[in-house]
Parts: C-alpha cells; structure tokens; sequence
C-alpha cells in the first residue's frame, strides 16, 4: 500500500516514475562467527555454516545449537573453511543435503562437497555422510575456492570453483576444475550430457572463472545466473551456458592488485561478455531470485543490490542497507519467500529483509 | 649528500622501468601460452599502463628495501673497499627478494606480483635491485675508468 502510494504521487510529481522500495532488517540471530551460508528448514528454523567449521542451527527466536557435522579434511584458515549448505529439492522427505567446504592441507587443498542427511530428531545431526566431488588439482594458499552451489531442474547439482588466486591460467584449461562451474548429479556422478566429458576433469559445465561467489537456477526463465569476483575491478554478473567460456584470465574489466594488466583485452571471440560488470569492485556474495528480480549482496560494496530485467536485460534497481555498514556474506530467499542476508564479521548476524 | 640523493632516485626509477617491464612480458607470456595473439601495439599499451599504474607501486616496494640495503653495502664496504661495487649488486638482488618474500607473507594473497610465481620470473624480477645496486654505485662512486668514459663519442 504504502509502496503504492510512493509511486503515485512519484507519477502525479514527475509524470514517469521507477518503482523505488525502501528495505526493512530485523535481526534473526545473532553473534555467529563468520557465517558463509543459510538453509531455511521446512519444520521451522535455519541452518548456518560458519568459516570457521560449525554447523549452527537457528531457531525461530534466535536460540542457536552446534549441529553434529564431522569433517576430518576440514581445511579452516584465511578464505578456506566451511562454505555452502544447500538442502536437496526433495529435503522434506529424504532429509538430504550438501556441503561445500576447503579440504586438505595448507600446501595441498581445494574445494569438496559432500552429501549427507539431516537427523529427523533435534538436538541436530548431519549423518551418512559421503564426498560426491573433490576438485583437483589439490593447490597451495587459502584462496578463492568459489563453492556456490544451486539444483537444475533435472535434479543435477552445479558447483561454483574459484581459481585458486595464483593459479588463474588454470581457468582456461580443461583437464582442471580451477576456475571452472562443474555439474554432477547427486550421488556424484558425472552426467553423460556435460559438455566436456572427453576431458581429465568432466564434471566441467563452463569455464574462465575466477571466484564465483553467486550461483542461482532460475526455473521460471530456465536460466542459470551467476556473479564472480574480479580482481581491482571487473567483478562479472553472467548467464551460464553449458560448456562457455567466461574469459578469466584472458579477457576482463579488472586489472590486478599491483595495478598492472592481467589481461589487454575486455572481450576476445568466443568468451561471453559479462550482464553487468562492477568496476569499482563490490565484491559480490551472495545470489538470490526474489518475485523474478536478482538480488545481490556486497562484502566490500556493504549493500545489497536489486536488478530487475527490462528489455531482456538486467537493471540496477537500487541500493539497500547501506546503512547497517556491514559487510554482507550472503542473500538467500528460502521457500517460505522470505529473504535472509548473513553479515560478515567475528560478531554476524542472520537478517530476514522485508521490501516495502 | 645530493649526489647520494640523485643516484638514489635514478638507482629506483631505473629498477621499477625495468622490473616493470619484465613483469609485463611475464603476464602476457602467460596469455600466448593459452593461444591468445597479443599484437605489438597491444603489447606497447600494456608496458605503458603497467610503467603508469604498476611501476609507483614497485617503487615503492624498492625505496625502503635499497635504502636499507644500500646502507649496509656502504658499511661493509668501508672493511672491504675493492668490493664496493658487488657488495651494492648483491645487497641490491637479495634485499628485493628478501622484500618479495616478506610482501607475500604479509599480503592476503599467496603472491602478490604475479610474474613472481615462477622460480624465473620471481629472479629476474629480484635481479631488478641488482641493477639498482649497479647503478646506485656507478653513479655515486664511479671508477676511474667509468669517469674517463666519454658521454659522446
């Protein structure tokens, strides 16, 4: 109503008017250490992984309990840890769901993905655990392991990897997962339809990235939607096609840390140019489909983004929660059409976001 | 105390044009290696943005780590002055790749310049306080022989 009266007195002021929302927080939980992702249970309550290792489940009011989840190559420090819990489509009745998280060493790690079930009965517990994906080659350093994960609509599972930081021309290589999106169906299994089965690493789906942070099935346009991390600059809002090129490191807005070049070119023949490009960087995390828009959430930008699709292409709307001066992990939009933001520092907080 | 100064500061210009340089072919080496066909004005450009947008920053990288180096070769090389010259090449070459080590440590990234990830380019690049070393002591305390040299022939 009230949204509906902004915008006609916008019209009888300025004859033509965007529609503008005003967003409202109001604090879920708090004091969660570093929380990377949120799943919202059907029963009631949340899941959240924090970095650091722990499973957290949230109540309603807040009240918080460790869920047993046991990782033995947990790999925790820098950018590493516990990233994505994602329940299955079918969760209400098979109670499964996966886990993405760094595994290994210091000198030798990347991203590994799990598959497990959630106990019927609380106190919590993740159990049956099994590895359905360990990417390769295992690397050195704590960083950019990507590890966004969203379902297809035929039930195969899509899994975001970062390129490692130092190992970026790795990006474009074929018979590695740095730097790649790769599909495999839920038991772990590589899908005969990939596009690159002939390779040493056929769970590939597309390639040329560097961190993706952001990855989102959208069923009602049957698109894939993602957003990655550039360097200074040249952080990328893209459509995924099977078996793409997406450029990293031979084609970006971004320039590296130092200032110099990484690569001449911001576009090349046969790499698909970005949506939406930020430069100056935000440093996307986060990806969520709320009433058909995308909502993005900045750890360096400290906002959350609203783009809506006009004319085919998607539109910066708005910036929203500016003002809570946070950095931002994640939006997640559960099935109770709710939106949940994660805060990202020592002391974050679960946020549920109304729009007016 | 202003011929020190002078040859400081061209010691460090002269070091970051080169290390520059050399960075640049190392990350465009990288793009030909994946099949990318770099032309010679894109390559021209890329040394020019790279001299504009990543030379200020190995400046600064050199700066306190010559000065620091530069100061130790001239004491050692009051013991041993027919080594002065050496003494300012080597100090100059293993205090960067002391610094580039020190960087990356400190740096939240594994390593910061990435024509350093390779044992070549992490020399090559460390061998840029080298020649900083050798002009630093060339112009401070030139040889005969560097003295008699004509400027024109």
């Amino acid at each position: 109503m009230k949204r509906a009266l902004k915008f006609l007195l916008c019209i009888a002021l300025y004859g033509v008017c965007a529609v503008a929302y005003s967003a409202e927080t109001r604090v879920i939980a708090e004091k969660l250490n570093f929380p990377w992702s949120v799943a919202e249970l059907p029963e009631g309550g949340y899941l959240v992984t924090e970095r650091g290792g722990k499973l957290v489940h949230v109540a309603e009011n807040g009240t918080k309990q460790a869920v047993t989840l046991s990782i033995p190559d947990l790999y925790a420090e820098a950018q590493a840890g516990l990233f994505e819990v994602l329940l299955s489509p079918d969760f209400s009745r098979s109670r499964a769901l996966v886990i993405s998280y760094s595994c290994g060493t210091k000198h030798a790690n990347n991203t590994c993905v799990i598959r497990g079930k959630l106990s019927l009965q609380q106190p919590y517990s993740v159990i049956e655990t099994q590895n359905i994906f360990t990417a390769l080659p295992k690397k050195d350093g704590a960083a950019h392991y990507g590890a966004r994960m969203t379902w297809l609509g035929d039930g195969t599972l899509l899994v975001a990897l970062g390129d490692g930081f130092v190992y970026r021309e790795q990006a474009q290589l074929l018979d590695s997962h740095l730097g790649k999106i790769v599909r495999i169906t839920r038991s772990g299994a590589t899908p005969e339809d990939n596009p690159y089965t002939h390779t040493k690493a056929p769970q590939i789906f597309s390639y040329g990235h560097r961190n993706v942070q952001g990855l989102i099935y959208d069923k009602d346009r049957d698109a894939i939607w993602q957003h990655e991390h550039g360097p200074r600059g040249g952080d990328e809002l893209n459509r995924i096609e099977k078996g793409a090129n997406y450029g990293w490191p031979i084609a970006t807005y971004g320039i590296d840390y130092t200032g110099a070049k990484v690569s001449p070119f911001v576009d090349l023949p046969g790499v698909k140019a970005p949506l939406y490009q930020w430069t100056p960087s935000l440093a996307p995390a986060g990806l969520a489909l709320y009433e058909g828009d995308l909502l993005v959430a900045h750890l360096a930008g400290k906002r959350l983004q609203r783009f809506q699709m006009t004319a085919g292409k998607w539109e910066l709307e708005g910036d929203y929660l500016q003002g809570l001066n946070q950095r931002l992990r994640a939006v997640y939009v559960g099935p109770s059409g709710r939106i949940l933001v994660l805060t990202d520092s020592k002391e974050g907080q679960l946020l549920e976001v109304i729009f007016e | 105390m202003a011929r020190v100064l002078i040859a400081f500061l061209i010691a460090i210009i002269g070091a970051a044009l080169v290390g520059t340089v050399i960075q640049t072919q190392f990350n465009l080496s990288e793009l030909t290696a994946l099949s990318v066909v770099i032309d010679m004005p894109t390559r021209m450009n890329t040394i020019l943005h790279d001299l504009l947008h990543f030379g200020p920053l190995f400046a600064l990288i050199l700066t306190p780590t010559l000065f620091v180096a530069f100061i130790v070769a001239a004491l050692i090389a009051k013991k041993l002055p027919s080594l002065e010259r050496w003494l300012f090449i080597v100090g100059g070459g293993v205090a960067l790749a002391i610094a580039f080590l020190i960087v990356d440590s400190l740096a939240p990234m594994p390593t910061l310049i990435a024509a350093n990830r390779s044992p070549l380019g992490f020399a090559l690049m460390s061998i840029t306080g080298a020649f900083a070393g050798w002009i630093f002591d060339r112009l401070w305390h030139p040889q005969p022989r560097e003295l008699a040299e004509e400027l024109m022939q």
